[in-house]
Protein backbone atom coordinates (compact mmCIF):
# COMPACT_ATOMS: atom_id res chain seq x y z
CA UNK A 1 0.00 0.00 0.00
CA UNK A 2 1.47 3.32 -1.07
CA UNK A 3 0.35 6.62 0.44
CA UNK A 4 1.92 8.46 -2.49
CA UNK A 5 -0.29 6.65 -5.02
CA UNK A 6 -3.43 7.20 -2.92
CA UNK A 7 -2.53 10.89 -2.67
CA UNK A 8 -1.97 11.06 -6.45
CA UNK A 9 -5.48 9.76 -7.16
CA UNK A 10 -7.02 12.18 -4.67
CA UNK A 11 -5.00 14.97 -6.29
CA UNK A 12 -6.30 13.99 -9.73
CA UNK A 13 -9.86 14.07 -8.36
CA UNK A 14 -9.23 17.53 -6.95
CA UNK A 15 -7.86 18.79 -10.29
CA UNK A 16 -10.79 17.30 -12.24
CA UNK A 17 -13.39 18.64 -9.81
CA UNK A 18 -11.87 22.10 -9.90
CA UNK A 19 -11.88 22.23 -13.69
CA UNK A 20 -15.13 20.42 -14.55
CA UNK A 21 -18.40 22.24 -14.87
CA UNK A 22 -20.10 18.81 -14.99
CA UNK A 23 -18.92 17.91 -11.50
CA UNK A 24 -19.99 21.31 -10.18
CA UNK A 25 -23.44 20.83 -11.73
CA UNK A 26 -23.79 17.18 -10.67
CA UNK A 27 -22.65 17.70 -7.10
CA UNK A 28 -22.99 21.08 -5.35
CA UNK A 29 -25.47 22.57 -7.81
CA UNK A 30 -27.79 19.53 -7.88
CA UNK A 31 -27.60 19.13 -4.09
CA UNK A 32 -28.36 22.79 -3.43
CA UNK A 33 -31.14 22.84 -6.01
CA UNK A 34 -32.78 19.75 -4.47
CA UNK A 35 -32.66 21.21 -0.97
CA UNK A 36 -34.00 24.57 -2.09
CA UNK A 37 -36.91 23.14 -4.12
CA UNK A 38 -37.94 20.57 -1.55
CA UNK A 39 -37.19 22.96 1.29
CA UNK A 40 -39.87 25.30 -0.03
CA UNK A 41 -42.16 22.33 -0.49
CA UNK A 42 -41.55 21.40 3.15
CA UNK A 43 -42.41 24.98 4.15
CA UNK A 44 -45.69 24.57 2.30
CA UNK A 45 -46.33 21.29 4.15
CA UNK A 46 -45.50 22.81 7.52
CA UNK A 47 -47.94 25.63 6.73
CA UNK A 48 -50.65 23.05 6.25
CA UNK A 49 -50.11 21.52 9.72
CA UNK A 50 -47.84 18.70 8.44
CA UNK A 51 -44.80 19.85 10.39
CA UNK A 52 -43.38 16.38 10.96
CA UNK A 53 -43.82 15.46 7.29
CA UNK A 54 -42.06 18.64 6.30
CA UNK A 55 -39.14 17.86 8.57
CA UNK A 56 -39.03 14.21 7.43
CA UNK A 57 -38.75 15.41 3.87
CA UNK A 58 -35.93 17.84 4.42
CA UNK A 59 -34.08 15.46 6.75
CA UNK A 60 -34.43 12.61 4.25
CA UNK A 61 -33.17 14.77 1.40
CA UNK A 62 -30.15 15.98 3.35
CA UNK A 63 -29.17 12.45 4.37
CA UNK A 64 -29.89 11.04 0.92
CA UNK A 65 -27.29 13.38 -0.53
CA UNK A 66 -24.62 11.51 1.48
CA UNK A 67 -25.35 8.28 -0.41
CA UNK A 68 -25.63 10.05 -3.74
CA UNK A 69 -22.40 12.04 -3.50
CA UNK A 70 -20.30 9.16 -2.15
CA UNK A 71 -21.59 6.80 -4.83
CA UNK A 72 -21.25 9.37 -7.61
CA UNK A 73 -17.73 10.15 -6.54
CA UNK A 74 -16.59 6.53 -6.89
CA UNK A 75 -18.49 5.64 -10.07
CA UNK A 76 -18.05 8.78 -12.13
CA UNK A 77 -14.35 9.12 -11.28
CA UNK A 78 -13.72 5.98 -13.33
CA UNK A 79 -15.67 7.42 -16.23
CA UNK A 80 -13.65 10.66 -16.29
CA UNK A 81 -10.59 8.53 -16.99
CA UNK A 82 -12.29 6.18 -19.44
CA UNK A 83 -13.63 9.13 -21.43
CA UNK A 84 -10.12 10.63 -21.51
CA UNK A 85 -8.62 7.24 -22.50
CA UNK A 86 -6.39 7.49 -19.44
CA UNK A 87 -7.61 4.58 -17.31
CA UNK A 88 -5.14 2.05 -18.80
CA UNK A 89 -2.33 4.54 -18.31
CA UNK A 90 -3.15 4.65 -14.62
CA UNK A 91 -3.33 0.89 -14.21
CA UNK A 92 -0.03 0.24 -15.95
CA UNK A 93 1.62 2.12 -13.10
CA UNK A 94 2.17 0.25 -9.81
CA UNK A 95 -1.25 1.54 -8.66
CA UNK A 96 -3.36 -1.28 -7.20
CA UNK A 97 -7.12 -1.46 -7.32
CA UNK A 98 -7.16 -1.37 -3.50
CA UNK A 99 -5.26 1.93 -3.46
CA UNK A 100 -7.51 3.29 -6.18
CA UNK A 101 -10.67 2.54 -4.21
CA UNK A 102 -9.25 3.86 -0.95
CA UNK A 103 -8.41 7.12 -2.72
CA UNK A 104 -11.88 7.37 -4.26
CA UNK A 105 -13.53 6.56 -0.94
CA UNK A 106 -11.56 9.30 0.80
CA UNK A 107 -12.23 11.72 -2.02
CA UNK A 108 -15.94 10.90 -1.76
CA UNK A 109 -15.90 11.60 1.99
CA UNK A 110 -14.20 14.97 1.48
CA UNK A 111 -16.71 16.01 -1.20
CA UNK A 112 -19.63 14.79 0.90
CA UNK A 113 -18.52 16.64 4.04
CA UNK A 114 -18.13 19.88 2.08
CA UNK A 115 -21.43 19.64 0.19
CA UNK A 116 -23.38 18.25 3.13
CA UNK A 117 -22.16 21.13 5.28
CA UNK A 118 -23.21 23.67 2.64
CA UNK A 119 -26.70 22.25 2.14
CA UNK A 120 -27.17 21.85 5.89
CA UNK A 121 -26.38 25.53 6.36
CA UNK A 122 -28.83 26.40 3.56
CA UNK A 123 -31.50 24.25 5.22
CA UNK A 124 -30.86 25.99 8.48
CA UNK A 125 -30.89 29.54 7.09
CA UNK A 126 -33.76 29.23 4.63
CA UNK A 127 -35.98 26.63 6.23
CA UNK A 128 -35.07 26.78 9.93
CA UNK A 129 -34.13 23.10 9.88
CA UNK A 130 -31.18 22.29 12.10
CA UNK A 131 -29.60 18.98 11.14
CA UNK A 132 -27.86 18.88 14.53
CA UNK A 133 -31.27 18.51 16.15
CA UNK A 134 -30.94 14.76 15.45
CA UNK A 135 -27.94 14.74 17.83
CA UNK A 136 -24.26 14.92 16.91
CA UNK A 137 -23.49 11.26 17.64
CA UNK A 138 -26.54 10.22 15.68
CA UNK A 139 -25.45 12.38 12.78
CA UNK A 140 -21.97 10.83 12.77
CA UNK A 141 -23.43 7.32 12.86
CA UNK A 142 -25.87 8.17 10.07
CA UNK A 143 -23.02 9.60 8.02
CA UNK A 144 -20.87 6.49 8.49
CA UNK A 145 -23.65 4.07 7.61
CA UNK A 146 -24.84 5.99 4.57
CA UNK A 147 -21.25 6.42 3.36
CA UNK A 148 -20.68 2.67 3.57
CA UNK A 149 -23.80 2.05 1.51
CA UNK A 150 -22.76 4.65 -1.09
CA UNK A 151 -19.37 2.92 -1.37
CA UNK A 152 -20.98 -0.49 -1.93
CA UNK A 153 -23.26 0.80 -4.68
CA UNK A 154 -20.38 2.75 -6.26
CA UNK A 155 -18.04 -0.25 -6.25
CA UNK A 156 -20.62 -2.49 -7.92
CA UNK A 157 -21.24 0.16 -10.59
CA UNK A 158 -17.49 0.46 -11.28
CA UNK A 159 -17.24 -3.34 -11.58
CA UNK A 160 -20.19 -3.37 -13.98
CA UNK A 161 -18.62 -0.62 -16.11
CA UNK A 162 -15.30 -2.50 -16.21
CA UNK A 163 -17.08 -5.71 -17.15
CA UNK A 164 -19.59 -4.43 -19.72
CA UNK A 165 -18.08 -1.15 -20.87
CA UNK A 166 -19.41 2.36 -21.10
CA UNK A 167 -22.68 1.27 -22.74
CA UNK A 168 -24.07 0.96 -19.21
CA UNK A 169 -22.44 4.17 -17.98
CA UNK A 170 -25.76 5.85 -17.15
CA UNK A 171 -25.95 3.52 -14.14
CA UNK A 172 -23.29 5.74 -12.60
CA UNK A 173 -25.92 8.47 -12.18
CA UNK A 174 -29.17 6.55 -12.24
CA UNK A 175 -28.86 3.27 -10.35
CA UNK A 176 -28.68 4.78 -6.89
CA UNK A 177 -32.11 6.38 -7.23
CA UNK A 178 -33.70 2.90 -7.18
CA UNK A 179 -32.83 2.90 -3.50
CA UNK A 180 -34.43 6.24 -2.70
CA UNK A 181 -37.99 4.83 -2.44
CA UNK A 182 -36.83 1.34 -1.42
CA UNK A 183 -34.99 2.67 1.63
CA UNK A 184 -37.93 4.89 2.61
CA UNK A 185 -35.69 7.90 2.63
CA UNK A 186 -38.47 10.50 2.54
CA UNK A 187 -41.32 8.72 4.36
CA UNK A 188 -41.79 6.12 7.09
CA UNK A 189 -41.29 2.49 6.05
CA UNK A 190 -44.85 1.60 7.09
CA UNK A 191 -46.11 3.58 4.06
CA UNK A 192 -44.60 0.95 1.77
CA UNK A 193 -46.59 -2.17 0.77
CA UNK A 194 -45.53 -5.27 2.80
CA UNK A 195 -43.41 -6.76 0.00
CA UNK A 196 -41.39 -3.54 -0.37
CA UNK A 197 -41.17 -3.20 3.42
CA UNK A 198 -39.42 -6.59 3.45
CA UNK A 199 -36.98 -5.36 0.82
CA UNK A 200 -36.51 -2.08 2.67
CA UNK A 201 -35.43 -3.87 5.83
CA UNK A 202 -32.73 -5.66 3.86
CA UNK A 203 -31.15 -2.30 3.03
CA UNK A 204 -29.02 -0.50 5.64
CA UNK A 205 -30.14 3.07 4.80
CA UNK A 206 -33.72 2.14 5.78
CA UNK A 207 -32.60 1.78 9.41
CA UNK A 208 -30.72 5.07 9.20
CA UNK A 209 -33.71 6.98 7.83
CA UNK A 210 -36.05 5.39 10.39
CA UNK A 211 -33.66 6.23 13.20
CA UNK A 212 -33.19 9.75 11.88
CA UNK A 213 -36.91 10.44 11.82
CA UNK A 214 -37.27 9.04 15.32
CA UNK A 215 -34.38 11.16 16.55
CA UNK A 216 -36.18 14.37 15.58
CA UNK A 217 -38.47 13.71 18.53
CA UNK A 218 -35.92 11.92 20.72
CA UNK A 219 -32.23 12.48 19.90
CA UNK A 220 -31.01 9.49 21.89
CA UNK A 221 -28.90 7.07 19.84
CA UNK A 222 -30.88 4.22 18.29
CA UNK A 223 -28.17 1.60 18.79
CA UNK A 224 -30.26 -1.29 17.60
CA UNK A 225 -31.02 0.33 14.26
CA UNK A 226 -27.46 1.54 13.89
CA UNK A 227 -26.07 -1.90 14.74
CA UNK A 228 -28.26 -3.66 12.19
CA UNK A 229 -27.40 -1.06 9.56
CA UNK A 230 -23.70 -1.39 10.29
CA UNK A 231 -23.70 -5.20 10.11
CA UNK A 232 -25.68 -5.09 6.87
CA UNK A 233 -23.26 -2.47 5.52
CA UNK A 234 -20.25 -4.67 6.27
CA UNK A 235 -21.96 -7.56 4.47
CA UNK A 236 -22.86 -5.36 1.49
CA UNK A 237 -19.38 -3.88 1.29
CA UNK A 238 -17.72 -7.31 1.34
CA UNK A 239 -20.25 -8.54 -1.20
CA UNK A 240 -19.63 -5.56 -3.47
CA UNK A 241 -15.85 -6.07 -3.29
CA UNK A 242 -16.27 -9.76 -4.05
CA UNK A 243 -18.51 -9.02 -7.03
CA UNK A 244 -16.16 -6.28 -8.17
CA UNK A 245 -13.23 -8.70 -8.13
CA UNK A 246 -15.14 -11.22 -10.23
CA UNK A 247 -16.13 -8.54 -12.76
CA UNK A 248 -12.66 -6.93 -12.82
CA UNK A 249 -10.94 -10.27 -13.42
CA UNK A 250 -13.47 -11.21 -16.08
CA UNK A 251 -12.96 -7.81 -17.71
CA UNK A 252 -9.21 -8.40 -17.94
CA UNK A 253 -9.75 -11.96 -19.12
CA UNK A 254 -12.10 -10.98 -21.95
CA UNK A 255 -10.03 -7.93 -22.91
CA UNK A 256 -12.94 -5.61 -22.07
CA UNK A 257 -10.85 -3.61 -19.59
CA UNK A 258 -8.43 -2.58 -22.35
CA UNK A 259 -11.29 -2.08 -24.82
CA UNK A 260 -13.21 0.26 -22.51
CA UNK A 261 -11.31 3.21 -23.90
CA UNK A 262 -12.36 2.39 -27.45
CA UNK B 1 24.90 -9.53 -14.76
CA UNK B 2 21.54 -10.17 -16.39
CA UNK B 3 21.20 -8.20 -19.61
CA UNK B 4 17.69 -9.40 -20.36
CA UNK B 5 15.04 -6.85 -19.49
CA UNK B 6 11.98 -8.76 -20.63
CA UNK B 7 11.57 -12.47 -21.17
CA UNK B 8 8.35 -13.83 -22.64
CA UNK B 9 7.90 -17.58 -22.64
CA UNK B 10 5.19 -19.56 -24.43
CA UNK B 11 2.64 -16.78 -23.97
CA UNK B 12 -0.90 -17.82 -24.85
CA UNK B 13 -4.12 -15.82 -24.92
CA UNK B 14 -7.47 -17.32 -25.82
CA UNK B 15 -10.66 -15.33 -26.25
CA UNK B 16 -13.19 -18.16 -25.98
CA UNK B 17 -12.29 -20.52 -28.82
CA UNK B 18 -10.21 -17.90 -30.62
CA UNK B 19 -6.47 -18.01 -29.93
CA UNK B 20 -5.14 -14.46 -30.21
CA UNK B 21 -1.61 -15.22 -29.01
CA UNK B 22 -0.27 -18.68 -29.69
CA UNK B 23 2.70 -19.67 -27.56
CA UNK B 24 5.10 -16.85 -28.42
CA UNK B 25 8.54 -16.55 -26.80
CA UNK B 26 11.03 -13.72 -27.14
CA UNK B 27 13.38 -11.56 -25.13
CA UNK B 28 14.13 -7.84 -25.05
CA UNK B 29 17.81 -7.31 -24.19
CA UNK B 30 19.08 -4.23 -22.39
CA UNK B 31 19.41 -1.15 -24.61
CA UNK B 32 17.79 -2.74 -27.68
CA UNK B 33 14.75 -1.70 -29.67
CA UNK B 34 12.67 -4.70 -30.66
CA UNK B 35 9.91 -4.24 -33.21
CA UNK B 36 6.72 -6.25 -32.92
CA UNK B 37 5.09 -6.32 -36.34
CA UNK B 38 2.25 -8.06 -38.04
CA UNK B 39 -0.99 -7.51 -39.92
CA UNK B 40 -4.18 -6.45 -38.11
CA UNK B 41 -5.33 -9.20 -35.78
CA UNK B 42 -1.85 -10.74 -35.56
CA UNK B 43 -1.83 -10.41 -31.78
CA UNK B 44 0.50 -7.41 -31.30
CA UNK B 45 -1.82 -5.24 -29.22
CA UNK B 46 -3.05 -8.19 -27.16
CA UNK B 47 0.57 -9.09 -26.41
CA UNK B 48 1.34 -5.54 -25.30
CA UNK B 49 -1.83 -5.43 -23.16
CA UNK B 50 -0.78 -8.65 -21.42
CA UNK B 51 2.75 -7.32 -20.95
CA UNK B 52 1.44 -4.27 -19.06
CA UNK B 53 -1.08 -6.28 -17.06
CA UNK B 54 -4.37 -4.88 -18.33
CA UNK B 55 -5.33 -8.17 -20.00
CA UNK B 56 -4.68 -11.54 -18.39
CA UNK B 57 -2.79 -14.30 -20.16
CA UNK B 58 -4.26 -17.76 -20.61
CA UNK B 59 -0.84 -19.36 -20.27
CA UNK B 60 2.89 -18.80 -20.38
CA UNK B 61 5.29 -16.69 -18.36
CA UNK B 62 6.49 -13.08 -18.40
CA UNK B 63 9.61 -12.03 -16.56
CA UNK B 64 10.86 -8.49 -16.13
CA UNK B 65 14.39 -8.16 -14.78
CA UNK B 66 14.30 -11.89 -14.01
CA UNK B 67 11.17 -11.60 -11.86
CA UNK B 68 7.79 -13.17 -12.56
CA UNK B 69 5.47 -10.35 -13.65
CA UNK B 70 2.29 -11.97 -12.33
CA UNK B 71 3.78 -12.35 -8.85
CA UNK B 72 5.70 -9.04 -8.77
CA UNK B 73 3.35 -6.69 -10.60
CA UNK B 74 4.12 -3.54 -8.61
CA UNK B 75 7.88 -4.02 -8.68
CA UNK B 76 7.91 -4.66 -12.45
CA UNK B 77 5.54 -1.80 -13.33
CA UNK B 78 7.65 0.61 -11.26
CA UNK B 79 10.56 -0.05 -13.65
CA UNK B 80 8.78 -0.03 -17.01
CA UNK B 81 6.42 2.33 -18.81
CA UNK B 82 4.08 2.42 -21.76
CA UNK B 83 2.99 4.85 -24.42
CA UNK B 84 0.47 4.49 -27.20
CA UNK B 85 -1.23 6.70 -29.70
CA UNK B 86 -4.46 5.05 -28.56
CA UNK B 87 -4.16 6.26 -24.98
CA UNK B 88 -4.14 9.82 -23.76
CA UNK B 89 -3.75 11.53 -20.44
CA UNK B 90 -6.62 13.05 -18.46
CA UNK B 91 -8.01 15.62 -20.87
CA UNK B 92 -9.73 17.89 -18.36
CA UNK B 93 -6.63 18.79 -16.41
CA UNK B 94 -3.43 20.57 -17.40
CA UNK B 95 -0.21 18.99 -18.61
CA UNK B 96 1.52 19.93 -15.34
CA UNK B 97 -1.32 18.46 -13.25
CA UNK B 98 -1.24 15.23 -15.27
CA UNK B 99 2.50 14.90 -14.79
CA UNK B 100 2.14 15.60 -11.06
CA UNK B 101 -0.42 12.78 -10.80
CA UNK B 102 1.83 10.32 -12.62
CA UNK B 103 4.85 11.31 -10.56
CA UNK B 104 2.74 10.42 -7.51
CA UNK B 105 1.63 7.12 -9.04
CA UNK B 106 5.31 6.22 -9.47
CA UNK B 107 6.10 7.55 -5.95
CA UNK B 108 8.84 9.83 -7.27
CA UNK B 109 11.06 11.80 -4.96
CA UNK B 110 12.05 15.23 -6.29
CA UNK B 111 9.18 14.98 -8.75
CA UNK B 112 9.13 18.70 -9.60
CA UNK B 113 12.80 18.57 -10.61
CA UNK B 114 12.19 15.47 -12.71
CA UNK B 115 9.18 16.97 -14.49
CA UNK B 116 11.03 20.22 -15.19
CA UNK B 117 13.99 18.29 -16.57
CA UNK B 118 11.75 16.35 -18.95
CA UNK B 119 9.68 19.30 -20.13
CA UNK B 120 12.87 21.18 -20.97
CA UNK B 121 14.24 18.15 -22.82
CA UNK B 122 11.03 17.86 -24.87
CA UNK B 123 10.68 21.65 -25.21
CA UNK B 124 7.11 21.96 -23.98
CA UNK B 125 7.56 24.48 -21.17
CA UNK B 126 4.94 26.74 -22.75
CA UNK B 127 2.30 23.97 -22.69
CA UNK B 128 2.39 23.23 -18.97
CA UNK B 129 -0.75 25.11 -18.04
CA UNK B 130 -2.79 24.01 -21.04
CA UNK B 131 -5.44 21.36 -20.67
CA UNK B 132 -4.34 18.09 -22.25
CA UNK B 133 -7.37 17.96 -24.56
CA UNK B 134 -6.47 21.37 -26.03
CA UNK B 135 -3.11 20.11 -27.34
CA UNK B 136 -2.40 19.15 -30.95
CA UNK B 137 -1.65 15.51 -31.84
CA UNK B 138 2.08 16.18 -31.94
CA UNK B 139 2.05 17.98 -28.59
CA UNK B 140 0.04 15.12 -27.04
CA UNK B 141 2.60 12.63 -28.31
CA UNK B 142 5.41 14.58 -26.66
CA UNK B 143 3.52 14.79 -23.37
CA UNK B 144 2.77 11.06 -23.59
CA UNK B 145 6.48 10.43 -24.09
CA UNK B 146 7.26 12.54 -21.03
CA UNK B 147 4.75 10.49 -19.06
CA UNK B 148 6.44 7.33 -20.28
CA UNK B 149 9.83 8.58 -19.06
CA UNK B 150 8.77 10.04 -15.75
CA UNK B 151 9.85 7.01 -13.70
CA UNK B 152 13.20 6.58 -15.52
CA UNK B 153 12.02 3.27 -16.99
CA UNK B 154 14.42 0.60 -18.12
CA UNK B 155 11.90 -0.56 -20.72
CA UNK B 156 9.19 1.32 -22.60
CA UNK B 157 6.46 -0.50 -24.47
CA UNK B 158 5.38 1.65 -27.39
CA UNK B 159 2.19 0.75 -29.22
CA UNK B 160 2.16 2.60 -32.54
CA UNK B 161 3.38 5.85 -30.99
CA UNK B 162 3.45 7.69 -34.31
CA UNK B 163 0.06 6.55 -35.65
CA UNK B 164 -2.12 9.50 -36.67
CA UNK B 165 0.82 11.92 -36.65
CA UNK B 166 1.76 13.86 -39.74
CA UNK B 167 5.11 12.83 -41.32
CA UNK B 168 7.04 15.78 -39.90
CA UNK B 169 5.91 15.18 -36.30
CA UNK B 170 6.34 11.42 -36.73
CA UNK B 171 9.93 12.03 -37.86
CA UNK B 172 10.59 14.28 -34.86
CA UNK B 173 9.12 11.66 -32.55
CA UNK B 174 11.36 8.98 -34.01
CA UNK B 175 14.37 11.25 -33.60
CA UNK B 176 13.43 11.72 -29.97
CA UNK B 177 13.16 7.95 -29.49
CA UNK B 178 16.57 7.45 -31.10
CA UNK B 179 18.02 10.18 -28.90
CA UNK B 180 16.52 8.58 -25.81
CA UNK B 181 17.95 5.19 -26.59
CA UNK B 182 21.38 6.72 -27.11
CA UNK B 183 21.36 9.01 -24.08
CA UNK B 184 19.57 6.81 -21.55
CA UNK B 185 20.16 3.27 -22.87
CA UNK B 186 16.46 2.44 -22.59
CA UNK B 187 15.10 -0.80 -24.07
CA UNK B 188 12.00 -0.45 -26.21
CA UNK B 189 9.39 -2.89 -27.45
CA UNK B 190 7.89 -1.14 -30.44
CA UNK B 191 4.81 -1.93 -32.49
CA UNK B 192 4.05 -0.14 -35.72
CA UNK B 193 2.56 -0.56 -39.17
CA UNK B 194 5.14 1.76 -40.66
CA UNK B 195 7.94 -0.40 -42.04
CA UNK B 196 10.23 2.53 -42.78
CA UNK B 197 10.28 3.64 -39.17
CA UNK B 198 10.76 0.09 -37.97
CA UNK B 199 13.73 -0.34 -40.32
CA UNK B 200 15.06 2.98 -39.06
CA UNK B 201 14.94 2.40 -35.33
CA UNK B 202 14.63 -1.33 -34.55
CA UNK B 203 17.60 -3.58 -33.85
CA UNK B 204 15.49 -6.67 -34.27
CA UNK B 205 12.04 -7.38 -35.63
CA UNK B 206 9.54 -10.01 -34.59
CA UNK B 207 6.81 -10.76 -37.12
CA UNK B 208 3.56 -12.03 -35.71
CA UNK B 209 0.82 -13.63 -37.74
CA UNK B 210 -2.28 -15.34 -36.35
CA UNK B 211 -0.77 -15.06 -32.90
CA UNK B 212 2.47 -16.84 -33.78
CA UNK B 213 5.98 -15.62 -34.38
CA UNK B 214 6.62 -16.32 -38.06
CA UNK B 215 9.95 -14.53 -38.43
CA UNK B 216 12.47 -12.92 -36.12
CA UNK B 217 15.68 -11.23 -37.19
CA UNK B 218 17.36 -7.90 -37.83
CA UNK B 219 15.62 -5.75 -40.48
CA UNK B 220 18.56 -6.28 -42.88
CA UNK B 221 18.58 -10.05 -42.50
CA UNK B 222 14.81 -10.18 -42.91
CA UNK B 223 14.93 -8.33 -46.21
CA UNK B 224 17.61 -10.75 -47.39
CA UNK B 225 15.04 -13.51 -47.11
CA UNK B 226 13.47 -12.17 -50.29
CA UNK B 227 16.03 -13.05 -52.96
CA UNK B 228 14.18 -11.13 -55.67
CA UNK B 229 14.86 -7.55 -56.76
CA UNK B 230 13.49 -5.22 -59.40
CA UNK B 231 16.00 -4.08 -62.01
CA UNK B 232 15.07 -1.08 -64.14
CA UNK B 233 17.16 -0.32 -67.22
CA UNK B 234 17.01 2.66 -69.54
CA UNK B 235 18.59 2.29 -72.97
CA UNK B 236 18.83 3.79 -76.44
CA UNK B 237 15.38 3.14 -77.93
CA UNK B 238 16.69 1.81 -81.26
CA UNK B 239 17.93 -1.25 -79.30
CA UNK B 240 14.60 -2.28 -77.80
CA UNK B 241 14.35 -5.54 -79.78
CA UNK B 242 17.87 -6.62 -78.65
CA UNK B 243 16.86 -6.15 -75.02
CA UNK B 244 13.66 -8.15 -75.46
CA UNK B 245 15.53 -10.84 -77.36
CA UNK B 246 18.02 -11.30 -74.51
CA UNK B 247 15.35 -11.39 -71.83
CA UNK B 248 13.19 -13.87 -73.72
CA UNK B 249 16.15 -16.13 -74.53
CA UNK B 250 17.05 -16.31 -70.84
CA UNK B 251 13.50 -16.65 -69.54
CA UNK B 252 13.35 -13.47 -67.46
CA UNK B 253 10.04 -11.93 -66.36
CA UNK B 254 9.99 -8.34 -67.53
CA UNK B 255 7.73 -5.43 -68.42
CA UNK B 256 8.47 -2.75 -70.99
CA UNK B 257 7.50 0.63 -69.66
CA UNK B 258 8.04 2.30 -73.05
CA UNK B 259 10.46 2.00 -75.98
CA UNK B 260 13.51 2.84 -73.90
CA UNK B 261 13.01 1.33 -70.44
CA UNK B 262 12.31 -2.09 -69.00
CA UNK B 263 11.73 -3.48 -65.51
CA UNK B 264 12.91 -7.01 -64.78
CA UNK B 265 11.99 -9.19 -61.79
CA UNK B 266 15.04 -11.20 -60.97
CA UNK B 267 17.11 -12.77 -58.26
CA UNK B 268 19.63 -10.26 -56.96
CA UNK B 269 22.59 -12.46 -57.88
CA UNK B 270 21.56 -12.48 -61.59
CA UNK B 271 21.66 -8.68 -61.96
CA UNK B 272 25.31 -8.53 -63.22
CA UNK B 273 24.54 -11.30 -65.72
CA UNK B 274 21.59 -9.33 -67.15
CA UNK B 275 23.49 -6.08 -67.44
CA UNK B 276 26.50 -7.79 -68.97
CA UNK B 277 24.34 -9.88 -71.34
CA UNK B 278 22.37 -6.91 -72.65
CA UNK B 279 25.52 -4.86 -73.08
CA UNK B 280 27.09 -7.70 -75.06
CA UNK B 281 24.24 -7.38 -77.56
CA UNK B 282 25.53 -3.90 -78.29
CA UNK B 283 22.87 -2.07 -76.26
CA UNK B 284 23.96 1.20 -74.71
CA UNK B 285 22.48 1.23 -71.19
CA UNK B 286 22.00 4.82 -70.04
CA UNK B 287 20.56 4.25 -66.55
CA UNK B 288 20.39 1.39 -64.05
CA UNK B 289 18.16 1.26 -60.99
CA UNK B 290 17.99 -1.66 -58.57
CA UNK B 291 15.09 -1.82 -56.11
CA UNK B 292 15.98 -4.16 -53.30
CA UNK B 293 13.23 -5.69 -51.15
CA UNK B 294 12.20 -3.65 -48.13
CA UNK B 295 10.78 -4.69 -44.79
CA UNK B 296 7.41 -3.79 -46.25
CA UNK B 297 7.88 -6.47 -48.92
CA UNK B 298 8.74 -8.96 -46.19
CA UNK B 299 5.66 -7.86 -44.24
CA UNK B 300 3.43 -8.25 -47.31
CA UNK B 301 4.83 -11.65 -48.16
CA UNK B 302 4.36 -12.84 -44.58
CA UNK B 303 0.82 -11.49 -44.52
CA UNK B 304 0.16 -13.42 -47.75
CA UNK B 305 1.72 -16.56 -46.30
CA UNK B 306 4.70 -16.73 -48.63
CA UNK B 307 6.63 -19.74 -47.40
CA UNK B 308 10.15 -18.84 -48.45
CA UNK B 309 10.08 -15.69 -46.36
CA UNK B 310 8.67 -17.50 -43.35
Amino acid sequence: MSFSRIRAIILQELFITRRSLEVIVDLPYFSVQTIVVFGFFSLFLSGTSHLSSANYLILGLLLWEIIRIVQYSISVAVLWNIWSRNLSNMFITPLTIKEYFIAQMLSGIIKTIVIFSVISVIASLLFKFNILSVGLINLILFFINLTFFGWSVGIIIVGTIFRFGTRIQSLAWGLVFIFQPLTASLFPVKILPPFFQAIAYMLPPTYVFEAARASLADPSVKWEYMGIAFIQNIIYLLLSLWLFNIMFNKSKETGQFAKNEG
Amino acid sequence: MNDTILEVEKLVKNYGHFRAVDGISFVVPKGKIIGLLGPNGAGKTTTIQILVGITTATGGAIKYFGKDFFKNREHCLQRINFTSSFNELQGRISVWENLLVFSGLYSLKNHEKKIKELIEYFEITDLLNQRFWDLSAGQKTRVNLIKSLINDPELILMDEPTASLDPDIADKTLSLIEKLRKSKGISILYTSHDMEEVTRICDEVIFLDHGKIVAQDTPVELTKRIPMAKLSLTFDQVNKHFVEEFLKENGFKYGLENNYSVTIDTEEKLIPKIIFGISKKGVWITDIEVKKPTLEDVFLQIARGDKYVI
